[in-house]
């Protein structure tokens, strides 16, 4: 039992992480090698200020996530206006900067020896409200005109800037938003695992989210979440050869890629009108 | 009064001089037309307003507001808005999304509404919708609301571009090529449809376009180009006559002119 | 800065050119960053290890270090002949957006990668050293023997491929596509000859700068990571500019060389993520200044 809900929370500490990249990727259309870095960022940040400085908790978080807010702009700010590779590129130096600094700061943060003895604070119930509360901002954020021009822009970026849309600032600011949120699934995930190292922040992970969502389906929230699930969670319960995990993900994706390339969901969702139409049809075909 | 003033618009492309020293004056609730041999820079013309590319040299004044060198957004948010010669819809988005986009920047509501549901944000964004299905209502796209963009066929998706630059509230409002692949009969149609639109909002309207009678039935005034140079102006029956224009461009074939 | 140390920059600038042309060159014909790079070079190093401990018992030294080169590169080359036809060519012939050809980059950097955890992760492999580790004296200068090496091999290889680029008929075609696919489709190039040619190129500059890799860091599943030097050598240079990518790469090396000197090797992440970003601010469209304009 207590095996299940520790995988369960990795599975929506995971999710969270998921959902910024959602957000990034899905939405917007820009490839962030960084976004790992933003979780050890929120988890560092929040770890050390409780640990050594002996924050309460919810500033230490708060602060770890204006930290994540500020990192993203520094990312940001000079590669909006560019053309999107350069995003993946600069976050993949990102990164790996982030990386060299936990390393370098053994005196602060343990180094490559890690950050041991944070208090375990996080609870299963506390993912899952966190988990509840950034779905809701997503598909709020996705239903808003903000969703719609980051989807117009992602498709067309010249287009979408004829009719009005700042292509900067909206890019900026679906970045930033998933900066603070991936920063906030750091804080969760130091005070659950109460130990940190920076070799698991690598660029490997933020590929692996975006993998999932590209499995899930580019634009489909829904495929995001199901595809979490998926190929976080249920390898943690089969527990089969972990070596080859990896690879057998890739191969997957490498075959959805050839042969399905919208992805498991494409750009449906479900929602109850989704599901009511589906019963229609059913009810049609009689 | 003059709306939309262009002074001495100029561009190259290493070195190839795309439009050189290009100046005119659009009327406000004016139709006027461009017309040009192919490579004549026509579209160029409309990259430099819209801002795609900056301008080598000279100025663009829209109701006497300087609009030389602002983003492009900026400008079309100032009163500028386009068609794409090649159709650019959002493929992403249904019918009445890519109408809604192009209204959404004038929707005010942020992201503190975003994050807590609030009735403003649903409020507007009820508003939007409606404006939007009232522009595919006007470009007679009712019904099409829910499909793809790219499953329509030709003809509506020009409509559909029309709708889209008519939601982002244009001044003036530049048509690239709306007739190109259109057959005979749809081309009426879109004549009547222009015709309509610019009767019932205030605004000025650009047109490109390689079929003459589109041009010359709609325009009060037409801009011949060629090499990025001004041939001619003048009303539609001054072009047909003039001989410059009917050489460089509608070739040697006899016109009749009463001139 | 002393002059060996400008030297010891200068050949790990080229080490870098190598990993930013072959960069390069992809970006160039199919507009995306190849990512898969780093993960071909990790392989690569490997297979010049196989190749270099077989033909160990045969051959020493110059030679040796000369049939592995050649080897990783051969190797090289053809590993990016099957990435291409693995992972591109599909997405190439349904015309897929860009955001298909990143997916499938990267994923197949992954795959490479961990597929040499799968096999090679358990033991720890380094290259046996080539050179005495001696110096040569050109009057006040002395400069290492690796150094030197390193930097002809890689200038040579660079060579190379620029007279193949500018001097053959197979480059005058990769720079035509490159500049313009459907018009070189139309004058009767064939695409996928063409872009298999790109990638076998780009596999080989691969493959010689995964031994390079090698020789200097030892060997390790992730060590095509390294692949970031390349990106931030292009991002310096400007996408897609081949010249840019050479001046960006030296330029690199050099800085980094010196900083290193300065702050130590640890921080070397930091000091290049800061120089691209100090780049990016100053200079965005890169050294060579190129402007890949969409067309309205």
């Amino acid at each position: 039992m207590e095996y299940i809900a520790s995988t369960l929370t990795f599975t929506g500490i995971a999710l969270i992480g998921v959902l910024g990249v959602y957000m990034v990727t899905g939405l917007t259309g820009l490839f962030s090698f960084g976004q790992a870095a933003f979780l050890a960022i929120g988890a560092y940040v929040s770890a050390v200020l409780f640990k050594n400085l002996g924050f309460p908790l919810p500033l230490a978080a708060l602060v770890a996530m204006l930290v994540g807010l500020a990192a993203g702009l520094l990312v940001g700010l000079p590669t909006v206006r560019l053309r999107r590779d350069y995003i993946s590129l600069v976050t993949f130096g990102f990164g790996e900067a982030i990386i060299a600094v936990l390393n370098n700061t053994a005196n602060i943060t343990g180094g490559a020896m890690g950050l041991s003895g944070v208090p375990q604070r996080t609870s299963f119930l506390l993912v899952l409200a966190s988990v509840i509360v950034c779905v809701a901002i997503v598909v709020s954020y996705k239903n808003s005109k903000y969703g719609r021009q980051c989807l117009a822009l992602r498709n067309d970026e010249l287009a979408a800037k004829s009719m009005g849309i700042n292509v900067e600032r909206l890019k900026l600011v679906t970045f930033l938003i998933a900066s603070v949120m991936t920063s906030f699934a750091g804080v969760l995930y130091v005070f659950y695992t109460t130990y940190v190292e920076p070799g698991a922040f690598g660029w490997v992970i933020s590929a692996e989210w975006m993998i999932i969502v590209f499995v899930g389906g580019v634009n489909s929230l829904t495929g995001a979440v199901v595809a979490t699930v998926l190929l976080t969670g249920l390898p943690e319960f089969l527990r089969f050869a972990s070596e080859w995990r990896i690879a057998i993900y890739c191969i997957i994706v490498l075959l959805i890629l050839n042969f399905r390339p919208s992805g498991i969901f494409g750009e449906h969702e479900i929602s109850l009108r989704f599901l009511r139409r589906l019963f229609r049809k059913g009810d049609s075909a009689e | 009064m003059s709306s939309l003033e262009v002074k001495g618009l100029s561009k190259a492309f290493g070195g190839v001089k795309a439009i050189d020293d290009f100046s005119f004056e659009v009327d406000d609730h004016n139709i006027v037309g461009i017309i040009g041999p192919n490579g004549a820079g026509k579209t160029t013309v409309f990259n430099l307003l819209t801002g795609v590319y900056p301008l080598d040299a000279g100025q663009v004044f829209l109701d006497g507001k300087e609009l030389t060198g602002m983003p492009q957004h900026a400008i079309t948010r100032a009163g500028i808005a386009r068609t794409f010669q090649n159709i650019r819809l959002f493929r992403g988005l249904n019918v009445l999304q890519n109408v809604m986009t192009a209204a959404d920047p004038y929707s005010d509501y942020n992201l503190l509404d975003v994050c807590f549901f609030t009735p403003r944000k649903r409020r507007r964004e009820r508003a939007v919708r409606d404006l939007s299905r009232n522009y595919l209502k006007i470009v007679g796209l009712e019904g099409y609301e829910k499909e793809r963009p790219e499953s329509l066929p030709y003809g509506l998706q020009r409509k559909l571009e029309l709708a889209r630059a008519l939601a982002t509230k244009p001044r003036v409002l530049l048509l690239d090529e709306p007739a190109a692949g259109l057959n005979p009969s749809e081309v009426r149609a879109l004549i009547d449809l222009v015709r309509t639109i610019h009767g019932q909002f205030q605004f000025s309207i650009i047109i490109i376009e390689h079929r003459l009678e589109v041009v010359m039935e709609l325009s009060s005034k037409i801009f011949v180009l060629n090499f990025g140079k001004l041939l001619a102006s003048g009303t539609p029956a001054e072009i047909v006559c003039h001989k410059a224009v009917t050489e460089a461009y509608l070739g040697e074939e006899e016109t009749e002119c009463s001139a | 800065m002393t002059p060996q140390l400008l030297i010891n920059g200068i050949s790990l600038g080229s080490v870098y050119a190598l990993i930013a042309v072959g960069f390069a060159l992809i970006f160039n014909i199919l507009k995306f960053s190849n990512f898969s790079h780093g993960g071909l070079m990790s392989v690569t190093a490997y297979i010049g290890y196989v190749a270099c401990v077989f033909l160990g018992h045969y051959i020493k030294d110059l030679p040796l270090f000369v049939v592995t080169l050649v080897a990783a590169a051969l190797g090289g080359g053809l590993l990016a002949l099957v990435v291409e036809r693995v992972a591109f060519r599909r997405l190439r012939n349904s015309n897929s957006s860009v955001i298909y050809y990143f997916i499938s980059s990267i994923t197949m950097g992954i795959l490479m990668e961990n597929s040499i955890t799968i096999f090679a992760s358990s033991n720890f492999y380094s290259y046996p050293s080539f050179f005495p580790a001696s110096v040569i004296r050109f009057g006040a200068l002395s400069v290492a023997i690796p150094d030197l090496l390193t930097f002809l091999f890689s200038a040579a290889a660079l060579v190379i491929l620029l007279v193949v680029l500018f001097r053959t008929k197979i480059g005058l075609a990769i720079r035509s596509t490159s500049f313009d696919t459907s018009t070189a489709k139309l004058m009767g190039m064939d695409p996928n000859r063409v872009v298999a040619a790109t990638f076998f190129a780009s596999g080989v500059l691969g493959g010689v700068a995964g031994v390079f890799l090698g020789i200097n860091y030892t060997l390790y599943p992730q060590l095509g990571q390294l692949i970031v030097k390349g990106f931030v050598a292009s991002v310096i240079g400007g996408l897609g500019s081949i010249s840019g990518a050479l001046i960006g790469a030296v330029l690199l090396g050099v800085v980094e060389i010196f900083l290193i000197g300065l702050v130590g090797a640890g921080w070397s992440p930091v000091v290049i993520f800061v120089i691209m970003l100090v780049f990016l601010l100053l200079r965005p469209r890169g050294i060579s200044g190129v402007i890949v304009q969409e067309k309205a």
